[in-house]
C-alpha cells in the first residue's frame, strides 16, 4: 500500500515542472496579447464620477440608518450646519429635511475624494458608511419649519426681485428649446429622482456656488453627467436667479414635506 | 370539458395580447425581457463598461466607421449635443439609466428607442449638414416635455479637425 501511494506521489511530482512551464507559457501569451491590445486603441482614460450606484445593497445600507445614533453623531456637524440643521452662514448647506440618498452619496464622495472640499473631506473620513446612513436618517427627520429662536441664515431676500419671474420659469417649466428640464421635476415637489436633494429650504449662496462648480467642472460627482449637462447651459444670471429664489424660501415644496 | 378547453384557449389569447402590447410599447422583441442580465445594468452605467462618461460621444472605430454612444436619462440626454459628419454611416449605441425614452431626430424619419438594460444599436446616414433637435418622444416623467438633445451634422472635412483622438461632442466646455 505504502509503495503504491509513494509511486503516485512521485509521478505527480515528476509532472510539476512540465505543468509549470505550460502555465508560464499561457501567462506570457495572455500578457503579450493584453499589452498589444492596449497599444492599438488609443482609448481615453476612464473617468468614474462617483463610486456610489443605486444598487439594492446601497439602498439597504441607507435604509438601515438609525436616527438616534445619527443624533449623537450630529454633534460634530452642529457647529457649521446648525443645531436644527440650518446653518448660520449662507455658504454652508442646510441639512434639515435632507434627502437620505443624496446625503449618504455626498458623504461617500467626500470620503473617496470624488467631491472635493478642504473642510468636508477631512470630516467625512471620520464617518463610516453606517455612520453616514445614521446621520442621513437623523437629518431627514428634522423639520424644515421656520423657527425665530434659531440663529439661521436661511430666508435671505432676493437681491433683485425682477429675477423672480426668470427663476419661476426655470423651476416650473425649464427651457424646452435648450433642453433644460424644470428643477422641480427632479428636486421635488412634482417628482423626485434618486440622489437629487430637495431645494426648497436650501441656502441661496450655497446653491449658486454649486451650480457654478457644476458648470465649470470643479464639481463632477453627478452620476451620468446629469447636473453638469444642465448647469452648463444656464447663464450666470439664471444661476443667480434660481439660487436666490430658492434661498429666499419661495421655492415650491416648503410646506409639502 | 369543452368549457375548460375554451377557457384555457381564452387565457392563452389574453396572455399573447399582453405580450404583444408590451412588444408594441417598447418596440423590442419580447424575448429581450427574458434574457436575464445580458445588457448593461442601468444603475451602474457610470462604473464600468462602454457607457462610462469618458466614453460617451462620437468615437472613431479602427475600421474608419463612427460610433456615437449616448445615455438617455430623466430628463437629459448625455451628451446633450452630439456632432457627426455628413454622408457617413453612423452607428448609434444608446441605453437608458431609468425609464424608457425615445429619440426622434426632428426633420428626418430616424428614431431610436432607449430602454433600461438594453443597448439599442442603429445605423443612420445624414446626407446634408445641418442642425437637428432630438426631443424625447416617449413619456418618461415630469420633465419629459423639456427633455431635448441637439445633433449637429457638419461637413466631413470640418469634422476631422474637431479634437482628433477624443470622444467628440459639441457640449459647451
Amino acid at each position: 500500500m505504502s509503495h503504491a501511494s509513494q509511486g503516485v506521489r512521485l509521478r505527480i511530482g515528476a509532472r510539476w515542472p512540465g505543468t509549470l512551464l505550460v502555465l508560464l507559457a499561457i501567462t506570457l501569451l495572455l500578457s503579450g496579447r493584453d499589452s498589444s491590445a492596449q497599444k492599438e486603441n488609443s482609448e481615453p482614460p476612464v473617468r468614474i464620477p462617483s463610486d456610489v450606484a443605486w444598487t439594492e445593497e446601497t439602498l439597504t445600507i441607507i435604509s438601515r440608518g438609525d436616527a438616534f445614533r445619527g443624533l449623537l453623531l450630529a454633534r460634530r456637524c452642529n457647529h457649521c450646519h446648525g443645531e436644527e440643521g440650518f446653518s448660520s452662514v449662507p455658504g454652508f448647506p442646510n441639512l434639515a429635511g435632507e434627502d437620505r440618498l443624496s446625503f449618504w452619496k455626498q458623504m461617500q464622495d467626500f470620503r473617496s475624494g470624488k467631491r472635493t472640499s478642504p473642510v468636508m473631506q477631512g470630516i467625512a473620513e471620520g464617518f463610516s458608511a453606517r455612520d453616514a446612513a445614521d446621520l442621513a436618517a437623523y437629518y431627514a427627520m428634522l423639520p424644515t419649519a421656520s423657527d425665530p429662536q434659531d440663529n439661521r441664515s436661511f430666508p435671505q431676500s432676493m437681491s433683485d426681485s425682477a429675477r423672480a419671474s426668470m427663476a419661476i420659469r426655470l423651476i416650473v417649466f425649464g427651457d424646452g428649446q435648450r433642453g433644460i428640464p424644470p428643477c422641480q421635476s427632479c428636486h421635488g415637489p412634482v417628482s423626485y429622482v434618486k440622489g437629487a436633494p430637495p431645494l426648497a429650504t436650501q441656502n441661496g449662496a450655497y446653491l449658486e456656488e454649486q451650480l457654478e462648480h457644476f458648470s465649470n467642472g470643479d464639481r463632477a460627482n453627478d452620476i451620468n453627467v446629469r447636473m453638469r449637462s444642465i448647469a452648463r447651459q444656464l447663464t450666470a444670471e439664471e444661476k443667480t436667479a434660481v439660487s436666490e429664489y430658492y434661498g429666499a424660501g419661495h421655492g415650491p415644496g416648503v410646506n409639502s414635506r | 370539458m369543452k368549457k375548460k378547453i375554451g377557457f384555457a384557449v381564452a387565457m392563452v389569447l389574453v396572455g399573447l395580447a399582453l405580450l404583444s402590447t408590451r412588444y408594441y410599447m417598447v418596440d423590442l422583441p419580447v424575448w429581450h425581457f427574458f434574457g436575464g442580465g445580458k445588457g448593461p445594468d442601468p444603475v451602474t452605467l457610470h462604473l464600468q463598461g462602454e457607457f462610462v462618461e469618458s466614453n460617451l460621444g462620437a468615437a472613431e472605430e479602427p475600421a474608419g466607421s463612427l460610433t456615437v454612444r449616448m445615455i438617455a436619462q430623466q430628463f437629459v440626454f448625455v451628451p446633450q449635443c452630439i456632432v457627426v459628419p455628413a454622408g457617413v454611416p453612423i452607428t448609434f449605441r444608446i441605453t437608458s439609466a431609468d425609464a424608457v425614452h425615445k429619440l426622434s431626430f426632428l426633420g428626418t424619419n430616424y428614431g431610436l428607442e432607449a430602454v433600461p438594460g438594453v443597448v439599442t444599436e442603429e445605423t443612420f446616414t445624414f446626407a446634408k449638414a445641418g442642425e437637428f433637435k432630438i426631443p424625447c418622444h416617449e413619456f418618461c416623467g415630469a420633465g419629459h416635455y423639456a427633455m431635448r438633445g441637439h445633433l449637429k451634422v457638419v461637413p466631413r472635412d470640418q469634422f476631422a479637425s474637431l479634437l482628433p483622438g477624443e470622444r467628440r461632442t459639441c457640449e459647451p466646455r
